[in-house]
């Protein structure tokens, strides 16, 4: 039977050993960001070829992020996998991000039934508040920050209407996304026992 | 006490569920450093006794067992634990 002090003790060591891994997340930071911006460049960059069929548009923005959302899911299935836990830090972010891509998939769809109505300004909005909660609940400024810069830079589109959003993509999330992920991916603090 | 978690394995097995949401069989098998049927054995208690839940899956062709505490599980594990801390301010 074990004494008191030597329970105690099992319980901190088990509870100590447990590591909140942010590497991953800052993996899927780097992965979007660097999708999406390239993106955003060829479709500004040659115009031409999103004007040539009446779907080629919708294919291009739809079927690339999809490939990329089911190798993002095998990825973070993978990573989970390899740590055999999950911690609540991971449970909270993966939720949250799960309803960011629900919401994405329906202002998409709203952007294809209204005609007038450019999905680019309330994606980047969503995006912003999101990244907000998450540099929040993980600890990082970068995110925080980068989260803050999206919201403002939407709140500037809309006086500012005739900006390529293109672009604005491009601007957004290279200081949302793109940026706080590699400084997330370089930081020291990759390992975090908060969770 | 809770003789359930006087055991040292379920023991690390409560402290790992409960600063996890879910926690696969191997890991655990890890951090208990304890064999496979020892492991199943403890497993097995903590689930009879309604103090975790324990979910069965295939994934590459091979069974898969992942578990997580339940909401009784954390008040008891909670419940040892204060009694613990009294114990030992008590000298």
């Amino acid at each position: 039977m074990n004494s008191t002090e030597q329970q105690i003790e099992i319980i901190n060591s088990i509870i100590k050993s447990t590591k909140e891994n942010l590497k991953p997340l800052s993996v899927n930071f780097i992965f979007w960001g660097v999708l999406i911006i390239a993106m955003s460049l060829f479709n500004y960059a040659f115009p031409s070829v999103f004007q040539s069929a009446q779907y080629s548009g919708l294919l291009f923005w739809t079927v690339l992020p999809l490939i990329g959302f089911i190798l993002n899911i095998y990825y973070n299935i993978k990573i989970r996998k390899k740590a055999g836990y999950e911690t609540y830090l991971s449970r909270v972010i993966k939720i949250i991000w799960g309803v960011f891509n629900l919401s994405w998939i329906y202002i998409i769809a709203l952007s294809y039934t209204l005609k007038s109505f450019h999905p680019i300004p309330p994606i980047l909005f969503l995006l912003g508040i999101i990244l907000i909660i998450t540099g929040l609940i993980i600890k990082f400024k970068p995110i925080t920050l980068g989260g803050i810069f999206l919201t403002i830079f939407t709140f500037y589109l809309n006086f500012n209407p005739g900006i390529n959003l293109f672009l604005v993509n491009v601007i957004g999330l290279s200081f949302g996304v793109l940026l706080p992920g590699l400084s997330l991916f370089y930081s020291k603090s990759d390992n975090k026992s908060d969770g | 006490m809770d003789k359930i978690l006087f055991n040292p394995i379920r023991l690390k097995i409560m402290s790992s569920l409960i600063n996890n949401s879910e926690c696969d069989f191997n890991y655990l098998k890890k951090i208990t450093e304890s064999t496979q049927g020892n492991l199943s054995i403890q497993l097995k208690k903590l689930k009879e006794e309604k103090y975790i839940h324990i979910k069965k899956k295939f994934s590459d062709n091979y069974p898969k067992t992942s578990c997580s505490i339940t909401k009784k599980g954390k008040i008891k594990f909670e419940e040892f634990f204060r009694n613990l801390i009294t114990l030992k301010e008590n000298g």
